[in-house]
């Protein structure tokens, strides 16, 4: 079979199993839920680079999922990317695109640009309608400067000096649309993300656990994973729980004798 | 691709039993510029000539010794187009096992890759072997690694090795000169002489290209100056 020529790559969504899931949903089927990341993710420009920040919890519905999940993914050693919306969605995403990257710099002799991580994202992403559930926060620091995009599931996308995604977004805006200010000092950044970050941690149900922190600048990246700590366990008995036997009512007993081995004696062996 | 009137393998067999076209790839290689590659103790080294083909070409445009990965590193005899595009399929082979397995490509992986995309443009229609063989050079946990990949998709673990123009020169100096216990300063001094022994005219920085790997797993081609500085250690 010849294949030297790579095929160009069907991309988007197949449609062909729709209308059979539209008739299990007609006949009462559950469709399992996703995991989504119920998450305050956020990111600054400061006067030397960029800050991004972001909450710990992963929730599956009501329950917490993961409590000291990593949404700050590596994109390049320049360039990192938050992500809210639906886990795997955002692993995977990320993952593709900084494959794509690396493959990219070879080809270039070059560090990567921010652009093209967007450009890379927003193209997958338009190409899937929306059903790829990767809201993100695109940030870092190239030859051209510090950049700061995010990034919607259906493809769009805005370069901002701050921004906030996630359920817990508006607590977090709160915080930027107040204290934010052109040219802040890496200190200054890091406080305000951590600030906003917290607020989203304790006002959104979806948000939780720590706060991780990462600083891209030129020629530095500085991943600060539980930056902070707000939220430790208190309620650990040091003596430890101890179950007596007999504490246990027994409610009924039935035992079952494990077959014993039957041995087979003589026979033939197996023709071959 | 199929439908050309030239769609039969090129790659049949001669009565002797013989792949004919592979042999020619192997002469294609054998008259390309000389390089080789020797494993130390801590690590390996390849080298090759960068002879250009005029004075007015701009010998900061190329570059022979390539990445494959952070620690895999890949020198070429023969037909350099052809070398750009085995190097291409092979570093999207690595992003590929690192997208399933999560870990770096071993040497011996990525060696078996790019040695069966060699071997299918041997028993393809329409489609000619590749003119080069490859010198790669790795370092992973299995440490120090060096392996030649020939046109034919047959690939050899070597501890010191070199192919193109002055291929039984460079290996009978190699012969004499390898260790066991070289270490990796001791081997670019080695490929360095060996590269001298058949060299026309003045070697220096500009007219070699030196690739290294280390301890450290980071592949790297020495800059001129750097080559400059281990010539003059060498006189």
């Amino acid at each position: 079979m010849v294949k030297m020529t790579d095929l160009p790559i069907k991309g988007g969504f197949s449609f062909d199993l729709c209308t059979r899931n539209q008739m299990l949903l007609e006949k009462g089927l559950q469709m399992p839920p996703f995991r989504k990341t119920g998450t305050t993710i956020v990111g600054l420009v400061f006067q030397d680079g960029v800050v991004l920040g972001a909450d710990t919890r992963a929730t599956e519905g009501p329950i917490v999922a993961d409590k000291n999940c990593e949404k700050i993914h590596f994109m390049a050693s320049n360039i990192y990317c938050c992500g809210a919306g639906t886990a795997a969605d955002t692993e995977a995403v990320t993952d593709m695109v900084s494959s794509q990257l690396q493959l990219h710099r070879y080809a270039t002799g070059r560090e990567s640009r921010v652009v093209t991580a967007l450009t890379l994202l927003k193209s997958h992403l338009f190409s899937y309608q929306g059903h790829v559930s990767a809201a993100l926060i695109l940030g870092g620091v190239d030859v051209t400067g510090p950049h700061l995009h995010t990034v919607y599931p259906h493809g769009s996308t805005d370069t901002l000096p701050f921004a906030t995604m996630g359920s817990g977004s508006l607590a977090a805006m709160s915080v930027f649309e107040s204290k934010y200010r052109e040219g802040l000092t890496r200190e200054e950044g890091i406080e305000l993300v951590a600030e906003a970050i917290c607020a989203g941690i304790f006002n959104d149900l979806g948000s939780g656990s720590n706060v991780d922190v990462c600083v891209i600048t030129k020629g530095q990246t500085e991943y600060l994973r539980n930056y902070q700590l707000p939220n430790p366990r208190t309620y650990i008995s040091s003596k430890g729980y101890s179950f007596v036997k007999g504490q246990t009512e027994v409610l009924s007993t039935k035992i079952t004798p494990i077959q014993p081995k039957v041995e087979t004696v003589g026979g033939d062996a197996m023709e071959e | 691709m199929g439908d050309s009137q030239y769609s039969f393998s090129l790659t049949t067999f001669s009565p002797s039993g013989k792949l004919v076209q592979i042999e020619h790839a192997l002469m294609a290689v054998g008259s390309g510029q000389t390089s080789l590659g020797i494993k130390a103790t801590n690590g390996v080294v390849v080298a090759t000539e960068k002879k250009l083909p005029s004075i007015l070409v701009d010998e900061t445009s190329v570059q022979k010794i390539q990445l494959m990965t952070p620690n895999i590193g890949v020198v070429y005899s023969g037909m350099g187009p052809d070398s750009r595009v085995l190097l291409r399929k092979s570093r999207k082979q690595a992003q590929q096992y690192f997208r399933l397995y999560k870990e770096s490509i071993p040497v011996t992986q990525l060696v078996r890759e790019t040695a069966a995309v060699m071997q299918e443009f041997t028993q393809s229609g329409g489609v000619r072997p590749f003119g080069v063989s490859l010198l790669i050079a790795g370092y992973d946990d299995n440490g120090p690694q060096l392996y030649q990949v020939d046109p034919s998709g047959s690939y050899f673990s070597w501890k010191a090795s070199a192919m193109g123009k002055n291929v039984s020169n460079a290996k009978t100096f190699l012969e004499k000169r390898y260790t066991e216990d070289m270490e990796l300063e001791d081997a670019i001094h080695t490929a360095i002489l060996t590269l001298k022994e058949g060299f026309e005219g003045q070697i220096s920085g500009k007219n070699i290209e030196i690739g290294i790997i280390g301890t450290d797993r980071q592949f790297r081609v020495l800059s001129s100056s750097e080559i400059d500085d281990y010539l003059a250690e060498v006189e």
